[in-house]
């Protein structure tokens, strides 16, 4: 075998491995932004339960005023156009923890626990949480994927010269009882 | 639900009677097996005795005498056998199933269908031989569920076109509603190919074309002990929960081997068993406390996969 040859198959090999790494890379990163989307499909959708559970536990319990106007108006803010990723997640997580209160308040409520209205959007709540937790999972074991991706060797190199950064997982509060009596009130 | 304990005292109470009277029909078959096995010896004896004496029409006569008595003798048994089988199924296992549940029935002769069988898509080889019994099945608060002994077998032919017959699944295989709603196909399957080759078992199992994709689950206790498969990341990881996680790692502690799917809002489990189970012993005492403590067992065990699953939670839009 001629020496050029040889030289042509271990090129013609290297090009075909930064190719795949490339590629590689790319359907990671894009995996990423994916997973992120289902995210925000389930929290648009969540969003949309948010009238109706006001609405229904506001006439149990009127003297939580100040939380069912937070709420709404955290709602509000989630719903603009602009908001940067880290600004969304702290508005998500103050709307996860209210949503939360609201549960732990009903809890005092027997009547409220009683009405037909309510149990049907607390089973709807429920379910979406569930949902956005596996979302969640979904996007933080993309992201753990593609950040292997960017720092382990030799993709890293690639990574580096297409100046992929590390990107961060998305933690959400547990939303326990215990975490509300340490949780302080929110004010607006 | 019922403990061992518990039912040792249902047994010594309500079972050891029945057990006791079917001892007898037990014995009279042993008997027939000895007598049997006895003939044959003296008769094949004879016809070679007769055969060696160049005595070629009474040695004839000495082998058909033998065909006959084995048929005969053979159909006997076997009908004794089964005689004993539904007798046992109905005086033993029926009850026992009362016992741990009231709400569900029992089908000895029925059993999981194959239709169930190849739509939960556990297993991907084709199956040409289904057999199964003891079909258990009811409502056990708002779960409806059912399970049987199923042996499902492909065949081969070697060379000389003699076929090989080789067990794909034999066990219990159970079949309940889940309590969440999806739509896609999740497979939580034993994981053998990185517990054999690591690093390169799991890139053999990305590589898997009979499978959706490989979803890797962040609990690593049970990463290492099963595979998943699914048709949707998401719905996979809405299935599986952190707490279910953890509950299947409990159940695989009781059960051994099982592998599971989750498909048209049901969950599928196959849980591997050596030999048959619910059957009399023909060879061993009736009374054999182990024996119908181990049938106790696989019927508890199963029974509780719906407690052990947590299945009766239905707070979510599913009820």
């Amino acid at each position: 075998m001629s020496p050029t040859i040889i030289v042509a198959i271990v090129v013609g090999v290297i090009v075909l491995a930064i190719i795949g790494m490339y590629n590689g890379l790319i359907s990671k990163k894009n995996q990423v932004d994916n997973s992120f989307a289902t995210i925000d499909v389930m929290l648009k959708k969540r969003a949309d339960l948010i009238p109706g559970l006001v609405n229904t536990v506001k006439g149990y319990a009127a003297h939580e005023k100040d939380l069912f106007e937070k709420v709404t108006e955290l709602r509000n803010q989630v719903k603009q156009v602009g908001l940067n990723s880290d600004e969304r997640v702290e508005l998500e997580n103050q709307i996860t923890q209210g949503i939360g209160r609201m549960m732990w308040i009903s809890e005092s409520y027997p009547d409220l626990k009683a009405n037909e209205n309510f149990l049907n959007l607390q089973r709807n709540i429920t379910e979406m949480e569930e949902q956005l937790s596996a979302a969640r999972r979904a996007f933080n074991a993309s992201v753990n994927d593609y950040n292997n991706g960017i720092e382990k060797f030799p993709t890293n190199i690639l990574a580096g010269m297409m100046n992929f950064k590390r990107k961060p997982f998305f933690e959400l509060p547990k939303t326990s009882r215990e975490d509300f009596e340490n949780t302080p009130e929110i004010n607006l | 639900m019922k403990t061992v304990d518990e039912f040792k005292h249902y047994f010594e109470k309500e079972l050891s009677s029945e057990l006791d009277r079917l001892e007898t029909p037990r014995k009279r078959i042993l008997r027939l097996i000895l007598i049997t096995i006895l003939s044959s010896l003296v008769l094949i004896a004879g016809a070679i005795y007769l055969f060696t004496l160049r005595e070629k029409v009474p040695g004839i006569i000495c082998g058909v005498v033998w065909i006959i008595l084995v048929v005969v003798l053979g159909t006997i048994i076997s009908k004794k056998i089964n005689r004993i089988k539904l007798t046992y199924k109905e005086g033993v296992i029926r009850p026992m199933i009362g016992f741990i549940s009231q709400d569900l029935n029992y089908h000895p002769t029925s059993f999981v269908s194959q239709q169930d069988y190849t739509k939960s898509g556990i297993f991907t080889q084709g199956v040409d031989r289904y057999k199964g019994d003891d079909l258990v099945e009811g409502k056990l608060d708002s779960t409806i569920l059912k399970f049987s002994e199923i042996h499902s077998e492909y065949v081969t032919r070697d060379k000389d076109g003699k076929s090989q017959w080789h067990t794909i699944f034999k066990g219990i295989f159970f079949v309940a509603d889940f309590n969440k709603d999806f739509k896609g196909k999740t497979y939580v399957l034993p994981d053998l190919a990185e517990k054999w080759f690591g690093g390169l078992g799991k890139m053999m199992q990305k590589a898997n074309l009979a499978r959706p994709q490989l979803i890797k689950m962040e609990d690593p206790v049970f990463e290492k002990a099963f595979v998943v498969y699914g048709s949707d990341q998401v719905e996979a990881r809405y299935i599986l929960s952190p707490k279910l996680m953890e509950r299947i790692m409990e159940l695989k502690k009781k059960a051994g081997t099982i592998s599971m799917s989750f498909v048209n809002s049901q969950v599928n489990i196959a849980i591997k068993v050596k030999g048959n189970l619910f059957e009399p012993p023909i060879w061993s005492s009736m009374k054999k406390f182990s024996l119908i403590e181990k049938y106790f067992t696989y019927l508890v065990l199963a029974i509780n996969i719906v407690e052990d699953l947590d299945l009766n939670t239905r707070i979510w839009t599913k009820e």
